[in-house]
């Protein structure tokens, strides 16, 4: 929520300064604007801040680009937030690895804003990951591992180790 | 090291194997690693090796930026799983490039000096196949290293970081960064063999000064 967005900020490179709040039961963020109710809303609020960073190519150059990045943060809003159990956990993943088959970032072959806010949004899931399951989704982990050395993306969240000789025999 | 040859079914497949959990042949960014790789296959690898179907698909949107990644090539031999024999032979140097230059380009910016140089390496190289190669491959890494609050000790956290030894590890010069609040992080250079240290590792054993250090990330990582 409001914390993902500070770091987001900080990536971006912005000043900082933006003050946020939440609301409702499910801690939706706002930003609080000078004039007016404040901007609602986790996606709403990070393409606002990409686009105040002068950042665009974040949200994807051409208009497959962006309408898959657009895809992956509404992914990110309704399917990935703290609340979700083992069982959410799993499709995600699955549904994840199934995407990155063939990819190296979620919009393919550039760097973009879905990147960032699903590795924030899945961080607390691949830090519970045992050895066997980072394996088991193991495009998902090359990915994660890729971003979570971006620079500037990782900043004081922990680490999460990927050992480099695989231990499970692969099916392919 | 090296995939054995590319140009086969068993070749590809060990160069699938490999990039199944990475981005790229070295490191986190594409650099003239993948280059050196990526001109090496004739073709797109089939459907079935997807990982490496799908590095290969990446590598070559950077046709356009392919001279201005970082790094320097070496031979293939030098790339790979570290426990695959190393099989390349005369067939891989630069005298097949013309062949399979799949982005139908002259290298214009290489300079003459710049080509005899690797003429002369790949011939040491071929010369010294069974011996150890007499090029070793070093990476400089910018570390940023953070404390808990404007109250650490820094220059104890700096004789912590840099009585880490290992071999294969330099530690270089280092400055104080402000980051706000009074907060100060460490920013620190270090040269590294590839082979011997890995960030994984200095980060592991930065991150062990549990009293002084916060988090340590990588600021910069360039080839040399």
């Amino acid at each position: 929520g409001a914390a993902e967005l500070e770091l987001l900020e900080r990536l971006l490179g912005l000043p900082g300064g933006n003050k946020y709040g939440v609301q409702g039961q499910r801690k939706v963020p706002v930003l609080q604007t000078n004039n007016g109710p404040g901007l609602t809303g986790l996606m709403t609020i990070a393409a606002h801040l990409v686009r105040q960073a002068k950042k665009d190519q974040l949200l994807g150059n051409t208009a497959e680009e962006k309408a898959v990045v657009q895809q992956w943060l509404e992914y990110r809003v309704t399917r990935v937030n703290g609340g979700s159990s083992k069982e959410d956990a799993r499709i995600i993943l699955k549904d994840l690895n199934t995407h990155l088959e063939d990819k190296v970032y979620l919009a393919g072959n550039i760097f973009t804003l879905a990147d960032i806010l699903m590795y924030y949004g899945l961080h607390h899931i691949m830090v519970d990951l045992t050895v066997q399951e980072k394996e088991k989704y193991l495009n998902v982990s090359r990915w994660f591992n890729h971003i979570q050395h971006y620079p500037g993306v990782r900043q004081h969240l922990s680490n999460v180790v990927f050992i480099k000789n695989r231990l499970y025999t692969n099916a392919h | 090291m090296g995939f054995g040859d590319l140009r086969s079914a068993a070749g590809l497949r060990v160069l699938n194997d490999f990039l199944a959990d990475k981005s790229y042949i070295e490191g986190y960014v594409p650099s003239q690693a993948d280059i050196a790789v990526f001109e090496a296959i004739a073709a797109p690898p089939p459907a079935d090796l997807f990982h490496a179907l799908r590095w290969y698909n990446h590598i070559k949107s950077y046709e356009k930026q392919k001279a201005s990644l970082p790094g320097v090539k070496k031979a293939l031999g030098k790339y790979g799983p570290a426990d695959v024999e190393d099989t390349t032979g005369a067939a891989t140097d630069s005298k097949d490039d013309d062949d399979i230059d799949l982005f139908g380009s002259d290298d214009e910016e290489e300079s003459e000096e710049a080509k005899k140089l690797r003429e002369e390496r790949l011939a040491q190289y071929e010369s010294k196949k069974s011996k150890k190669p007499a090029v070793v491959a070093k990476s400089s890494i910018l570390l940023d290293v953070k404390p808990w609050d404007d109250e650490t000790d820094m220059a104890k956290l700096e004789e912590c970081v840099r009585s880490i030894q290992a071999d294969g590890l330099v530690w270089g010069s280092s400055k104080l960064v402000p980051v706000g609040y009074g907060i100060k992080k460490l920013q620190i250079q270090c040269v590294v063999e590839d082979d011997k240290v890995g960030t994984d590792m200095l980060e592991e054993r930065i991150t062990a000064f549990e009293d002084y250090v916060q988090s340590m990330d990588v600021a910069a990582f360039n080839k040399i």
